[in-house]
């Protein structure tokens, strides 16, 4: 979810805690086992492990809130075009803006002219892309993983979500992932990012419509 | 030197004497007899022919699995396949394996001898064989999870016996329930002389009796949308139903439904670690209150389970994975207790060299390596990115549920071994489990984890050849053969001995400080 938002941070400090925890509690144990030396730790080590830890998920947690407010906030201003309060002299938030029906099973991509796609969305390099999702069968998934982002749909709601496009051309993976009947496994799209030069026929630009 | 060591405390006592009760018991007193170790001991065998079939399962989609873009089972086998595996596995291996265990235990820790209230654990053996009868006559292809309104319409004619399926587990769930809470407070204890089994017991009998009420009344609700029973639906949104409703009650049991397991497994340890170490657990009072915190945080925090849906940036949203992150410090409170045990006083080598010890401290790390990334997985950041429904969920629910809670029941049923068959198990055998077990988990285990990270969507039957999907699932297929060797090896080893293994010694765990083999391998007659 932080490629969306040009950053990586939080969530490699956040691996690497974890992994940091699994090699302490390993090494801990293998040395309980393994080392010849015995030890009685006291009650004020464990109270200590307990305050280090509360430590972590108060800092865990405000890293979490900080890059899912960051996005929401981010998804919010987006979506006050829609509510009627834009301000053209702001410009838009999102360069693109798809409508997606996800269904039993595919997703089917709607662009700002009304076009249908039912197996890709074509954006340019780097653009940011919103898309609003909604369901009306089942639960599903809607996963991309170059822009690192999962969301869950349920038929009785609508969920946006935002991505920023990779800088690279080509074919990127839409994948739904949760499990929504027999045919999941088939169901995915693509995310075509195409160069700026190259325009295809059906589809315009989002500033054109 | 032995006796005056093992003599320190209630419950910690050698236990029983070795006497060989499965080769002496006719079937029809092991299917009905009321004594508690015959129920115990049907239970466990039920158990691992689960284990078996879950198992085969497993090895099957792995087949299926190792290779994109070729076909072996199809779509609707495998789903239904898989389907089986996890329904098989949580409620016909893990939980009534620990339970059993426990059923096994108790009586003979709180001194009562008996198994209290035996008639409600024979009924909820017996309802759960005719959840599974349903299970696998109906063969649901909705996964355990059960997703409304999907597992309505997969188009299965049967849908309906496994929703009935659901409610029999619930059922017999309850009267397990109720079994291990009325046996775990049985004994005349005063306040902080409990064993922990019987706190254990305790706090998890009351959160079976809980949860599986939400688990019942979700079950119930998709028989009734299914058969149309009620005009406006419980949980199809087409008719007026509601999905939230659905998932807050799923998630009420579906988080207990992994504790119910857990808490047991954990009990076992504090029941055997002072029995190989020959001395008492670290602290006494950690234990006690981890279990309650445990018990405490398993509903509330259920719906980290759904995080990525609707919004993710609610104040309810964040107290959920504030919680579910604190769920952290009664387990780090348990694993501490372990570890400091094991670091108190020499280990004896008796116990480095007993097969349930090897796996009682391989259990432990493997409880490690699935529960710090449960940290990671609770915060909504990353769960919205490639943690959610992806392989990496399935890396950390292995690594407890087998890694750990397998790993534990095998434990206990190894340390059970001689009191039930009056004979040792073959120890070279019992490593080549071990063995397998270790390496082939830890393959399976991490190689779920790397395919996760690199986004590999959960219940797909094929995937494309993106780099680093295939290499993945190749390494889960090798660790899960693997784990099949070493499960054939187990019950050969099982079979084997209960008739040709060594007579166990009157007390088949003795505390000897130095290794000598000669005496180890000696009959004790």
């Amino acid at each position: 979810m932080e490629n969306a938002l040009g950053i990586w941070g939080p969530q490699a400090i956040m691996m690497a805690i974890t992994a940091s925890f699994t090699v302490l509690g390993l090494v801990m144990l293998f040395a309980a086992i393994l080392m010849k030396r015995r030890w009685k730790p006291s009650y004020a080590f464990e109270f200590g492990f307990i305050a280090v830890m509360l430590g972590l998920v108060w800092y865990a947690d405000k890293l979490s809130v900080g890059t899912y407010s960051a996005y929401q906030a981010n998804l919010e201003e987006g979506t006050k075009k829609v509510s009627g309060n834009y301000d053209p002299e702001k410009g838009q938030v999102f360069d693109r803006e798809f409508t997606v029906i996800a269904f039993q099973w595919g997703f089917a991509f709607i662009n700002e002219d009304n076009e249908i796609s039912r197996n890709a969305a074509i954006v340019k390099p780097g653009q940011k892309v919103l898309f609003k999702i909604v369901s009306n069968d089942v639960i599903h998934g809607f996963n991309i993983p170059v822009a690192q982002i999962t969301a869950e749909i349920d038929p009785d709601a609508r969920r946006e979500v935002w991505i920023k496009a990779p800088d690279e051309p080509g074919k990127y993976l839409i994948q739904c992932v949760n499990y929504c009947g027999v045919g999941h496994a088939q169901m995915k799209a693509w995310l075509v990012v195409e160069k700026n030069e190259d325009t295809a026929s059906l589809i315009t630009d989002g500033e054109k419509a | 030197m032995s006796e005056k060591i093992e003599n320190f405390g209630p419950g910690n006592l050698a236990h029983w004497k070795p006497e060989n009760i499965v080769g002496t018991t006719s079937a029809r007193e092991l299917l009905f007899s009321n004594d508690y170790r015959k129920i115990a001991l049907k239970g466990i065998f039920t158990a691992f022919v689960m284990l078996a079939l879950g198992g085969f399962f497993a090895l099957a989609f792995r087949v299926e699995l190792t290779v994109p873009d070729v076909q072996m089972l199809g779509a609707r086998t495998y789903m239904t396949l898989m389907t089986l595996h996890g329904m098989v596995m949580v409620f016909g291996f893990l939980i009534p394996l620990v339970v059993s265990i426990l059923y096994f235990m108790l009586p003979k820790v709180m001194g009562t001898e008996r198994l209290i209230w035996a008639g409600a654990a024979q009924a909820s053996y017996w309802v759960l064989i005719v959840a599974a009868v349903f299970l696998v006559i109906g063969r649901p292809d909705f996964t355990w999870t059960a997703y409304a309104p999907m597992s309505m319409r997969t188009g299965n004619p049967l849908l309906w016996m496994g929703h009935v399926a659901i409610i029999l587990v619930a059922v017999s769930e309850f009267l397990a329930g109720a079994v291990l809470l009325r046996n775990g407070i049985a004994g005349k204890f005063k306040l902080g002389e409990l064993p922990l089994i019987g706190w254990a017991a305790a706090v998890i009998g009351v959160l079976f009796m809980v949860s599986v009420i939400f688990l019942g009344l979700a079950g119930f609700g998709l028989l009734n949308d299914y058969m149309q029973w009620s005009k406006v639906a419980w949980f199809d949104p087409s008719r007026g139903g509601s999905i939230q409703y659905f998932l807050y009650l799923f998630w009420s049991y579906g988080h207990p439904a992994v504790y119910l397991p857990f808490v047991p497994a954990i009990a076992v340890i504090y029941t055997i670690m002072p029995r190989f170490l020959g001395h008492k657990m670290w602290s006494y009072w950690s234990g006690v209150v981890a279990f309650i915190l445990l018990g405490l945080g398993a509903i509330p925090i259920g719906p980290h389970h759904f995080q990525p849906v609707h919004t993710i940036s609610g104040t309810y949203e964040r107290f959920v994975q504030v919680l579910t992150m604190l769920v952290f410090i009664p387990s780090v409170l348990h694993v501490f207790n372990w570890i400091s045990t094991l670091f108190m006083a020499p280990i004896p080598a008796s116990a480095r060299r007993a097969v349930p010890f090897k796996f009682m401290v391989m259990s432990i790390a493997f409880i490690i390596y699935g529960g710090a990334t449960a940290f990671l997985n609770a915060q909504i950041a990353p769960d919205s990115d490639f943690i959610h429904n992806t392989y990496w969920i399935p890396a950390h629910f292995h690594a407890m549920f087998v890694g750990f809670t397998a790993q534990m029941g095998i434990a206990g049923f190894y340390y059970l071994y001689p009191y039930f068959t009056g004979r040792m198990y073959s120890q070279r055998l019992g490593n080549w489990h071990f063995w397998l077990w270790q390496v082939g988990l830890f393959l399976k285990i991490t190689g779920m984890g790397v395919a996760g990270y690199l986004y590999f969507p959960r219940w797909v039957y094929d995937y494309l050849p993106i780099p680093g999907w295939v290499e993945a699932q190749i390494f889960i297929t090798i660790g899960g053969f693997m784990i099949g060797t070493g499960f054939l090896i187990f019950v050969f080893n099982v079979a084997w001995s209960a008739s040709r293994g060594q007579k166990a010694p009157d007390n088949p765990w003795p505390l000897e400080m130095e290794d000598i083999p000669s005496k180890a391998t000696q009959p004790a007659e």
